[in-house]
């Protein structure tokens, strides 16, 4: 991609942005500025950078997308099949505009969820305290953009000791075509709250559009959250995506991303350990064929003692599709006593389907228990040999075993519906190769 | 522990001292002019000359790469004196006739030549500050039909095979350091095994820098026919200076059909000092192609020396059935600095690759390993494995690895495994409950660490490497 190409799609961008009403509060009005500031200096990556070695985006300025404007035609009967039946907290997005229609808050009194216009003046000084300050955008013009065009979002606070028994379910909705919607997900869990989040990415229509997201996310002291993470875009989308989880004391913070749809994916996760006895549990699962490219980058930073953090990412890629997987775990000099574990398994079902993984240790402390491993390979013949001996078919067992591959991460999601629903995707996947 | 183990690691380097011997030194900088006069002085047909410029002018457009994990301050490449020789005396018939002051220096390196040649079998190709000085067993090694000399006299003994191989593997705009070496290099060792021959002994190298500000630009080429094999030892000290030292080497090896390579470093340059000063620059480009079927390239490695150690020896896999092989021990101290692993690129079918990588890192160094196994689509049934791990000793060093993968064929297996680990308090008492005292525990648990490669290692060198753990980490003087 030339440069200039890049740089003047950047500024098409951002022109649009112009046209938009500056919000009462200055201290948004400033982090936009910057953003924009900090879009202005960069460039789109491109293969060359480092971080985005294997993920080609120029696709991305073949067309222009403009940002997408507030459109509710939506009826709750058109959406209504992509709820989640044990999910009774709803917050609703249809192309990153918040829908009051279709959102629905079943505990009102365990947590404060709602759009970011509608909360910014009952909770300004928390809110000021905590958007845009885990996700940096210096370095990351995704983060810049989104940033930039920041005007609605998703905010989640559960209060103090307050556990939130029904699962929150965000629920991102593309329907219109050629568009850059730019979703924006807030959560903040006050010290001794417990929440699960469902992040969940779904569309309406089959045509090309981008979706740049942020979330972030900030555990308290002893604060426990779950967040899963449902990328089903449709085919043709452009999916570029950061989180980043800050944990403070004795936090617990557990994520299963599950990535199926795009032909363009691209999910950053930087968790960072900010202090004593943190926790964190991270899985994923990619699971993608034809000429789909999904890339996932995770970082996870031990900044102090007796941090533990577990990862498991499995990609299984079908076709001609392409599987990315960069891992980085830090630990840092004050970090002792870290315990850290990391593996990333890859099951290639074609010829032609590729994965890169980069499982990368950056360790300054001595007193740790850090391992990593990687596997990239087909199915076990063993394995398959042991199931044809009991009677099943090649097609089969082959089947069988791959769904139980990327069973294994679906099984960890805590919600039941969204459970039964991915793992029937992952059962139409594999049911349908019939090699 | 920290403070048995702080005087265990705190040696002073023992091969730090300077011969004394009339250099001839050509002025600093570097330009075409300079690159002509190596080759006019190096009396070296015209298409080495072109070759050399072309390297040039490749390295002009080039940039010093930044994407690694080790830091130095910028190095001056104008500053550096591109080539260095003893004078020239009269042609040597004996080992007598060696300046008794170089002979010297081997002894306190621990080379006895004359003797190491007798007893031990090895033929030693000194090289001694980029010029072959002496070169014994040739002719033992001619009766088989083995050439082994100075890369430099191959030039002109054996034109076709140097024209024909040279950067072939590595070409003279692989890399920033490796185009500069192209350029300027002085010397190095030239090896071909004749098809069918197994080399009937070790083959080694003693590698030396003396001239104070002289970078080091070695050429290695080793060409093992079909059905050969060898088995090839190097190894370096280098004695103490306080200003860096540039050394950017750059190895072929190519194996033909069935043929074998085996290449075993031994690397213990000067490192610097307590404080971090001074210390070479060790960055080299070493690269095999097994390009026959059932080839097989090895690279064993025992780093334990320089300020800055910045290489991945590497394999190119391209006859079917090939093996490629890495075991590697880098070890670092105070301010030293490793970025090191290996690059596997599997193209044929049915390649196997091993990556077996121990670092030990103490101080306050930096180890890293970076890797890169590559499975290309044509590369049916291909499989690797690799292992990396790392010591830490104190709590202000730091280790890292970088392992690419990167599979383009659904029918390899690659699998990669690292660990991070120190030496534990449970285990030191144990060996103190059976009354071995820390510092020999502590010498055992690293030898058992590091088991793995030294069985790699032919067996003089297994006992070297032993020995310079020794020095770096244990603190005997022996």
């Amino acid at each position: 991609m030339s440069e200039a190409i890049s740089t003047s799609y950047l500024e098409c961008l951002l022109k649009s942005w112009q046209a938009k009403p500056a919000e009462s509060r200055a201290w948004l009005n400033q982090l936009r500025a910057r953003a924009i500031d900090c879009v202005s200096t960069q460039k789109l990556p491109t293969k060359r950078d480092e971080e985005w070695r294997f993920t080609d985006i120029s696709p991305l300025t073949a067309l222009p997308y403009r940002p997408s404007q507030p459109d509710s035609t939506l009826k709750i009967e058109d959406v209504q099949h992509l709820f989640l039946d044990d999910a009774k907290n709803r917050l609703v997005f249809v192309d990153g505009h918040f829908s009051q229609s279709l959102s629905a808050i079943a505990e009102p009194a365990a947590l404060i969820a709602g759009n970011l216009p509608a909360l910014l003046s009952a909770h300004a000084s928390i809110l000021e305290s905590h958007v845009g300050h885990y996700v940096p955008f210096d370095h990351n013009v995704f983060a810049a953009l989104n940033t930039a065009f920041l005007q609605d979002g998703a905010v989640v606070i559960v209060p103090k000791n307050t556990v939130v028994a029904e699962p929150v379910h965000l629920l991102f909705i593309a329907t219109q075509h050629e568009v850059t919607s730019y979703p924006r997900c807030l959560l903040i869990g006050e010290a001794g709250s417990h929440i699960t989040l469902i992040e969940d990415y779904v569309a309406l229509q089959q045509a090309a559009y981008i979706t740049n997201s942020v979330t972030e996310i900030s555990l308290a002291g002893n604060a426990h959250a779950k967040h899963i993470r449902v990328q089903r875009e449709s085919a043709k989308a452009f999916h570029l995506a950061n989180c980043a989880v800050s944990l403070a004391h004795a936090s617990n913070y557990q994520s299963v991303s599950i990535t199926l749809g795009s032909q363009i994916s691209r999910y950053n996760l930087d968790v960072r350990l900010t202090d004593e006895a943190a926790e964190c549990t991270i899985d994923g699962l990619t699971l993608i064929s034809d000429r789909q490219l999904a890339d996932t980058h995770t970082c996870i930073d031990h900044a102090k003692p007796n941090g533990t953090s577990h990862q498991q990412h499995k990609c299984i890629a079908d076709d001609a599709a392409h599987a990315v997987f960069n891992g980085k775990i830090i630990v840092r000099p004050q970090a002792q006593r870290t315990n850290s574990s990391q593996s990333s398994r890859n099951l290639l079902l074609s010829k032609t389907a590729q994965v890169d993984t980069k499982p990368q240790l950056e360790i300054f402390a001595d007193d740790v228990k850090c391992s990593h491993g990687a596997t990239v390979g087909q199915l076990d013949q063993e394995e398959i040999f042991y199931l044809r001996s009991r009677g099943l078919s090649e097609t089969a067992a082959r089947n069988l075993l791959t769904y139980a591959f990327g069973a294994e991460i679906i099984s960890r999601i805590p919600v039941s519906s969204l459970r039964q629903q991915l793992e029937q995707a992952v059962l139409d996947q594999t049911q349908s190769n019939p090699s | 522990m920290s403070a048995v183990l702080q005087s265990l690691v705190n040696q002073p380097y023992k091969h730090g001292f300077v011969t004394d011997i009339e250099s001839d030194i050509a002025p600093k900088g570097l330009n075409e002019e300079i690159i002509r006069l190596i080759s006019t002085k190096k009396n070296e047909p015209e298409w080495l000359l072109s070759f050399r410029l072309k390297a040039y002018e490749k390295w002009l457009t080039m940039s010093e790469p930044e994407w690694q994990n080790v830091h130095y301050p910028k190095i001056d490449f104008q500053d550096i004196s591109y080539y260095s020789a003893p004078k020239p005396k009269k042609k040597l018939a004996s080992m007598d006739e060696v300046d008794p002051e170089l002979l010297r220096t081997f002894e306190k390196l621990g080379v006895p030549m004359h003797e190491r040649a007798a007893l031990a079998g090895v033929a030693v190709d000194v090289i001694f500050d980029s010029v072959s000085v002496a070169t014994t067993y040739k002719q033992k090694l001619a009766e088989v039909g083995i050439i082994f000399c100075s890369i430099s006299e191959a030039v002109h003994t054996h034109p076709e095979l140097i024209q024909k191989y040279l950067g072939s593997v590595v070409p003279v705009g692989d890399n920033y350091f490796a185009a500069l070496n192209s350029a300027v290099f002085t010397d190095g060792s030239f090896c071909f095994i004749p098809k069918g021959v197994k080399c009937p002994m070790d083959l080694s190298t003693y590698f030396r820098t003396n001239t104070e500000g002289s970078g080091q630009f070695e050429r290695t080429l080793i060409i093992a026919e079909e059905g050969a094999s060898v088995s090839y030892l190097e190894g370096c000290t280098a004695p103490r200076f306080d200003t860096n030292q540039l050394h950017a080497a750059v190895v072929e090896l190519i194996a033909l059909d069935n043929a074998d390579i085996k290449y075993s470093t031994v690397q213990n340059w000067y490192a610097g000092d307590e404080n971090g000063v001074g210390g070479i620059y060790n960055f080299v480009t070493k690269r095999g192609l097994a390009k026959g079927v059932n080839s097989r390239i090895s690279w064993t490695q025992v780093e334990t020396g320089s300020a800055i150690t910045w290489k991945y020896p590497s394999c190119i896999l391209r006859g079917d059935n090939s093996v490629g092989e890495f075991y590697s021990v880098a070890v670092t101290n105070n301010y030293q600095q490793a970025d090191t692993g290996t690059k596997m690129i599997h193209i044929g079918k049915n390649t196997r690759s091993t990556i077996v990588s121990k670092g030990i890192t103490a101080g306050h160094s930096n180890s890293s390993y970076r890797g890169l196994v590559r499975i290309a689509p044509t590369a049916e049934g291909a499989r690797n494995y690799s292992q990396c791990d790392s010591m830490l000793i104190g709590d202000q060093c730091g280790a890292h690895t970088f392992p690419y993968i990167q599979v383009h064929n659904n029918s390899a297996k690659v699998e990669h495994e690292a660990s991070t680990s120190k030496i534990g308090e449970d285990q030191l008492f144990y060996f103190s409950q059976r009354g071995i005292d820390a510092e020999e525990a502590v010498s055992m648990i690293i030898n058992g660490f590091c088991k793995d490669v030294f069985q790699q290692l032919p067996m003089e060198f297994a006992v070297e490497a032993t020995k310079l753990l020794s020095f770096k980490l244990e603190g005997s003087v022996g």
